[in-house]
This record gives structure tokens, sequence and C-alpha cells, in this order.
């Protein structure tokens, strides 16, 4: 299978020294057509690893590359076959649909005879056609979350990056959010490079999964390798084990002692 | 041909500046070019001959090319600061990724941006070139001279402003990345306009034109001035005048000068465009979050000025919530500023024992706005924490009395403080004067505090972009020159003229505070409890 994106021993680090180690010295291979899921708790480094296959950020040392091109000496290749939905996305609220399209769509050189009527076909697909017109800023946020993906579709580019694309929403909302990835990968064979740590929608979407945590790559598999790794049996348990997340019962003990005074 | 994307950007700029008028945006520059050219023709020309005759005008025309260092720096400055105060009051990040994330250079984006907002500085830049050209119009200049005129304000603003939008997407970048960094872009908002005000209260209150004219004094003064682009271009409107109608009279020192604000502008662009490639980043400067320390002597005196229990505990967190944005500690800043300002430049000083500390008045219709920011925040923060309180048991009462005291321990010490420092600056006030004005503002600003709070509950402004926030401003203004007034009216009652001395008018108008302040707050405190 052709690998559509490769990190080489890619790091990231911040702080006096680089002590603070976002990504560090990870090592992924990502084929042409699967979807792949990057799982790490908060701040273990997801973000910026987005941030830096898609030539936002630059590494600290180690490289990638992205269908190809090398995200330190073909930044701007990179960004054309890439297409991103951010974590927390700036709209343009005094957009219509159709205009913030058509922004994006300039952006990444989308020629001008063929953009119109992609923005039509994407509007229909992600059925915003009847409201185009409407300022962005009246839109619910599934609304909106589904312009931002018709955004990072414009470009067609082989390449999807979803980061966190459901936290925000509502559980109607993510289930529609959920299913246009799915489709995304089903019928138009993209490559979808999803990071999340909502375990259900990774374990729904993705065919394999790496976790991350401190900015160190610690497991990468399928979903049932990784059960089978660390002898346990869901997803969940998984991640727990993996990561080192537990409940410390002991911190209740206040309570379990003002029940037992009573 | 791909469009070059700093056209996109610059389109894109343009409609979200013309969202609220996209029925008439395809019409809208005509219409906008065709106004001003009206303008410019016809009725500016109207307005400076209609209030002006022809004497007058040349007077003026004169007196305008005296100040044109001055008016031109002034102008300068402002337009670069209009986009700075604009960016740091929005400071977002998440278009910064779009662009990032896009083929596309970051020159590209700031000069998009830049010329996107273009159109409607345009029309500003026509307005005051338009006036200027109409006052000079008097001195004879011929239709070359005007021209260059106009081409020399359009220049100086142009490069003030790219400077600005420069300067504004450097700090968007390192500023909007931390919550704290967030926080003292909102704070430098304000107080970044205290210097221009400072320099204007100088030129029209302080004697900064004679020290122009004086040729003893103006060396200095004009020093500094000369090192500016606007005065570049203002000796080369100078030159004009002295030879109005005759363009091949002007010297070569005055086209130098020209040529030198044009060169400052294709300079700018081009060093700006270099910053841009630099600025543009997401890279976090810092990872150290803010944090809080354990309790000092300050909050354990507040908390034990709150009774020391709940209560204490309550007052210490509503104190820290507010003390702790940077942003509303600059806003009290700068009105305390502002007050200094017109204390120094404007108030008259008192020339003997009948006459009053006239400072005493300004802080009277001043502190109004003071306490408006301190209380403002009420509800300005959204209703998220309103609820809060209305979710606790008494929690309305317990709120309204908190920010009550949180509000008297803010601006009672301040209005105490500043009241004193102008009475000891006033030699002919004793030291038996000094504890009456004292304590007389401090009650009068103590009511005061009440009748804001009790407007801000009964009016609510839920964000700081609401118009009901200017309105109570408005409204605390009004209800305080309207007390001052009906104070007045009493001490008329029975004589031709009111009795003389601020200490009358404050001892009438402190219980008329205090008793609108009972009222309002009675009527606020209700009305919390419907807030929905």
């Amino acid at each position: 299978m052709k690998v559509l994106i490769r990190t080489d021993s890619l790091s990231k680090y911040y702080g006096k020294g680089g002590e603070i180690k976002a990504v560090d010295e990870l090592d992924l291979e990502v084929y042409e057509g699967e979807t792949f899921g990057l799982l790490g708790p908060n701040g273990a480094g997801k973000t910026t690893t987005v941030r830096l296959l898609n030539g936002i950020i630059k590494p600290t040392s180690g490289t990638a590359t992205v269908n190809g091109y090398d995200i330190l000496k073909e930044e701007t290749e990179v960004k054309r076959v890439t297409g991103l939905l951010a974590e927390s996305p700036g709209l343009y609220e005094k957009l219509s649909a159709y205009e913030f399209l058509e922004f994006m769509g300039a952006l990444y050189d989308v020629p001008s005879d063929i953009l119109p009527e992609r923005i039509d076909d994407l509007l229909k697909l992600f059925d915003l056609d009847e409201r185009h017109d409407y300022l962005l800023e009246g839109y619910s946020r599934g609304m909106k979350q589904k312009v931002l993906i018709a955004a990072a579709l414009i470009h067609d580019p082989p390449i999807l990056f979803f980061d966190e694309p459901t936290s925000m929403l509502d559980p109607r909302a993510a289930l529609m959010v959920k299913d246009l990835i799915k489709g995304l990968a089903d019928s138009a064979g993209k490559t979808i490079f999803i990071c999340s740590h909502i375990l259900p929608l990774v374990e729904e979407l993705c065919d394999r999964i790496g976790i991350i945590n401190q900015g160190r790559l610690i497991a990468l598999g399928t979903i049932d390798e990784i059960i089978a790794q660390t002898e346990t049996k869901t997803l969940e348990e998984a991640f727990i084990a993996i990561t080192g997340g537990t409940v410390e019962k002991e911190l209740l003990a206040w309570r379990e002692q003002r029940v037992a005074d009573s | 041909m791909p469009t070059p994307k700093w056209l996109v950007v610059a389109r894109n700029e343009y409609r979200i500046q013309t969202s609220r008028i996209r029925r008439i945006r395809p019409y809208f520059p005509y219409l906008v070019i065709g106004l001003l050219a009206v303008y410019v023709l016809f009725i500016a020309p109207r307005f400076v001959s209609f209030f002006i005759d022809d004497f007058l005008a040349l007077l003026l025309s004169h007196v305008a090319i005296a100040m044109m260092q001055i008016i031109l720096f002034l102008v300068f400055i402002y337009f670069m600061i209009i986009p700075i105060t604009d960016t740091l009051r929005e400071e977002q990040t998440g278009q910064l990724e779009i662009f990032l994330a896009a083929p596309i250079k970051p020159s590209d984006v700031l000069l998009g941006e830049f010329l996107g907002q273009i159109p409607f500085y345009a029309i500003f830049i026509t307005i005051i070139t338009g006036l200027f050209t109409a006052v000079l119009k008097p001195l004879g200049l011929n239709i070359v001279q005007t021209a260059m005129i106009i081409i020399i304000f359009v220049v100086t603003t142009l490069s003030a402003l790219w400077i600005g939008t420069v300067i504004a997407a450097i700090l968007r970048t390192k500023l909007g990345k931390t919550a704290r960094g967030r926080d003292i872009g909102r704070a430098l908002t304000m107080i970044i306009a205290l210097p221009l005000v400072a320099f204007v209260y100088a030129i029209m209150y302080g004697g900064l034109l004679e020290a122009l004219a004086d040729l003893g004094t103006r060396g200095l003064v004009k020093a500094i001035l000369d090192l500016l682009p606007s005065t570049w271009g203002a000796e080369v409107i100078v030159g004009f005048a002295s030879n109005p109608g005759d363009i091949g009279a002007v010297g070569f020192e005055t086209l130098t000068w020209f040529g030198g604000l044009v060169a400052f502008f294709v300079v700018a662009m081009w060093l700006g465009g270099k910053a841009a490639n630099r600025a543009y980043s997401l890279e976090p400067t810092t990872f150290a979050a803010s944090r809080a320390k354990p309790d000092g002597t300050f909050y354990k005196t507040i908390k034990y000025l709150g009774g020391g229990g709940s209560f204490g505990t309550l007052l210490v967190s509503i104190f820290k919530d507010y003390s702790r944005r940077l942003e509303n500690l600059t806003n009290i800043t700068y009105m305390l500023g502002i007050l200094a300002l017109m204390n120094i430049f404007i108030v008259p000083k008192s020339t003997g024992p009948d006459d009053p500390p006239w400072g005493l008045m300004m802080v009277q219709f001043m502190f109004p706005i003071i306490v408006v920011m301190v209380i403002g925040e009420v509800t300005v923060r959204g209703k998220d924490s309103l609820f809060i309180y209305r979710k606790t048991p008494s929690g309305v009462g317990r709120f309204v009395k908190a920010m009550l005291v949180k509000s008297w321990l803010m601006v009672v010490p301040i209005a105490a403080a500043v009241t004193a420092v102008i009475i000891i600056l006033n030699p002919q006030d004793t030291f038996i004067s000094l504890l009456i004005y004292t304590g007389l503002m401090t009650l009068f600003v103590g009511a005061n505090v009440a009748f804001v709070l009790g407007l801000f509950l009964l009016n609510p402004a839920f964000s700081e972009k609401s118009v009901k926030l200017w309105i109570n401003i408005m409204i605390a203004m009004f209800v305080s020159i309207g007390l001052f007034a009906v104070s007045l009216f009493v001490l008329m009652i029975g004589r031709s003229e009111p009795i003389s001395g601020i200490v009358y008018v404050q001892l009438v108008q402190t219980p008329l505070s205090w008793l609108v302040g009972i009222v309002f707050l009675s009527l606020g405190k209700r009305n919390l409890s419907r807030i929905e």
C-alpha cells in the first residue's frame, strides 16, 4: 500500500532548552485510502502533530512527507494536498456559506470556472444549499461544522485532517459529522487523519489508530491489535492502561468518612 | 491564471466589512465615490465659505498652514492607532489558522487585509482632505498644488494605516495565543490612546502651538517633529503656501520632502511585508499559565472586611475576578489619566479663598464613568455568572451586597485620594476643607456606586458591544449632571442666585444621590430575580 503520510523522528519542543516536548520523535506511516485516528488525552500533542503535518508550524527536528512532499522543503505543495478542519477554527461569521467557500476556494487556487459548480455541489452534499446565502453567524454549531468540512474539501485534497471534529457538537450534530466522515472515506476514497479523545468516534471510523501521550507515540495498530497488546476488553480500557489514567478512589475518602460518621 | 492571493484576501475583507449592506454591495463603491465627490467639490467649500468670510478664510488658511505639522502628525498617529485598537479588541487566532494552512504567503494576507479595509478608511481620508483643501483654497493654490496636497494626505494616512496594520498583525499573533496575552491586548486598547489625548490637550490648552511659534523654544519640538514623515508632507504644503499658484517656484528642498514621504511609504510597505512573513505564526510563545498565589495581606483584609465567613470568601472571589483582568485596571487608569490631563490643561486654577477647587467639579462628572467601568462587570461577562447566584440560597441578595461592597472598596478610596490630591495642590485650602471635601466626595461616590449598580441590574448589558452599555454610561452621566442642576436649583429657592460654594452643592447633592441610589438599587435587585 502506498504511504501518504510518513513522519521521521518528527519532534516539536518548546520552552528553554526544549523541556516541553509537544511531539517527541514521532515515527508514523499512514496509508492511502485509510482512516487513521490519533488518540490521546488533552495536551498529548495531537493538534501539534496536525499543525506540523499541515505546514502550519515547523518541527524542532525530524521531518515528514505528506503525499510525497517534504513538510520543510515543499510546504506550499503540502498545503495544496491537504484539507484541514481545525479544532477551534475561525469562521468569518459575516460571510454567507457560499461566500466563505468561494473565499476558501480562491485561497487554494481552485480555477474560477469550476469553483461555482463545486461550491453548489458541496452545499447540496451537506444539505446547505437552501441556506447558502445566510450569514454564518446565524448557523448552528453543527451547520458551521458542515461548512468547515466543505471548506476543507473545496480544493478536493487527497488527504483530510480532522482535529477533534465532534468535540464541540451535540449528539445529533456529532452523528451527522461522523456519517459525513464515513461517507468521505468510503465513497470518495480520501485518506483521513482524525485526532480525537472521543473513543467511540475513533472506534467506529478508524482502520488503524495511534495513541500519543506526552508527545510520544506509545501504541500503534488496529483497534483489535491494541486491545490484544494491552490484554484488555475494550478500547477504553486499553487507552486507560496505556496512558495511565486511573480514578483515585482515595480522593473521595472524605465523603465515605462523612457517611460513616453520620 | 489564478487570482492573486492578496486580492482574494482583500475581496474577502471587503465582503466582511460590507456584510450589513449586502444588498447594495455592488453599487456601494459608486454611491460612496459619488457622495464624496459631491462633498469635496461642493459641500466642503460651501461649508467653509458659509461659516467664514473671505478675510477670515484667508486668516484660517494661514493658521492651518502654521498648524500643518501638528495636524498631519495627529492624523498620522490616529490612523496608526485605529487598526491596532481594532485588532486588540478582537484577538482571534482561529482565522489565522485558515491562512497558515493554505498555500498563501503571510505578506499576501497582510496586504490583502490592508487593501480590503482601505475603502472605508478612504471615506475618512477624503472627508479630512476635502475639508483641508477647502480651507486652503483662499491661498490661491493651483490645481497641481492642490492635487499634491491631496496626495500628501493620502500617502501620510496610508503609511500610518499600513504601519498600524503591521503592528496589529504582530500583536495579534503574539498576544492572541494565550489568555494572559489576550487580556494584555484588551488592556492596551484603552491605554494606547492616552498619549494621543495628552498631545491634543497639550496643543489645545498647553501652549504647544505657542512653543512652535516661539523661535526660542521651537527648536526641540521641531527637531522631534522633523523626524516624522507627517512633517515632511507638512513642509511641502507650507512650501506651496509660500508660493501659491507657482509650482516652479517651490524649491528643491520642498520637493525632496515630498519624495521622502513617498519613499517612506514604499519602504514601509516593503518592510511591513517582510515583517509579516516573520510575524505570522501559531507557535506558542510560552506554556507558562498564570497561577494564583496564596492570598496575601490585601485579600485577607478584604475577607476580614467582608466579615471573614462565607460572605468574605464571596467578596474576595468577586474582587479577584475583577482585579485579575488587566483590562479592568487599565480602564480605570485611563479615566484617571484623562482626569489628570483635564486638571493639568483645562481646569482653571483657583485664584483665592473664595474661588472653589474647580478640579472637584471635574471629579464629580468623571467619576460616574469610572463607577460604570467598575460596576458594568456585573452583567457584561454574561448571564451565566448571574444564574450561579440565582441558583444558590439567598444568592441574589448576597450577590448584590458583595458587588456593592466590592465596588465601594475599589472606587471610594480612589475618589478620596483624587479629591485629597486636588485639595492639597490648591494652596488656598485648609486641612479642615480637605477633610470636608474628601468626606463629601466619598459619600457622593458611594451613592453613585449604589445607583450605577441598580442601573445595570435594571438595564443589563450582557456584552461589551451591547448598546445598553453605552446607554447606561449616558444615563449615569446625565443623572449626575441632573442632580447637580437640581442641587443648584434647591440652593436658589428664595434667592435670586444660588448660595455659592461647592460644599453647599455637595451637601444637597449627596443626600439626593443616595435617595436615587437606594431606589435604583432596590428596583435593580428585584429585576435581577426576573432576568431570563
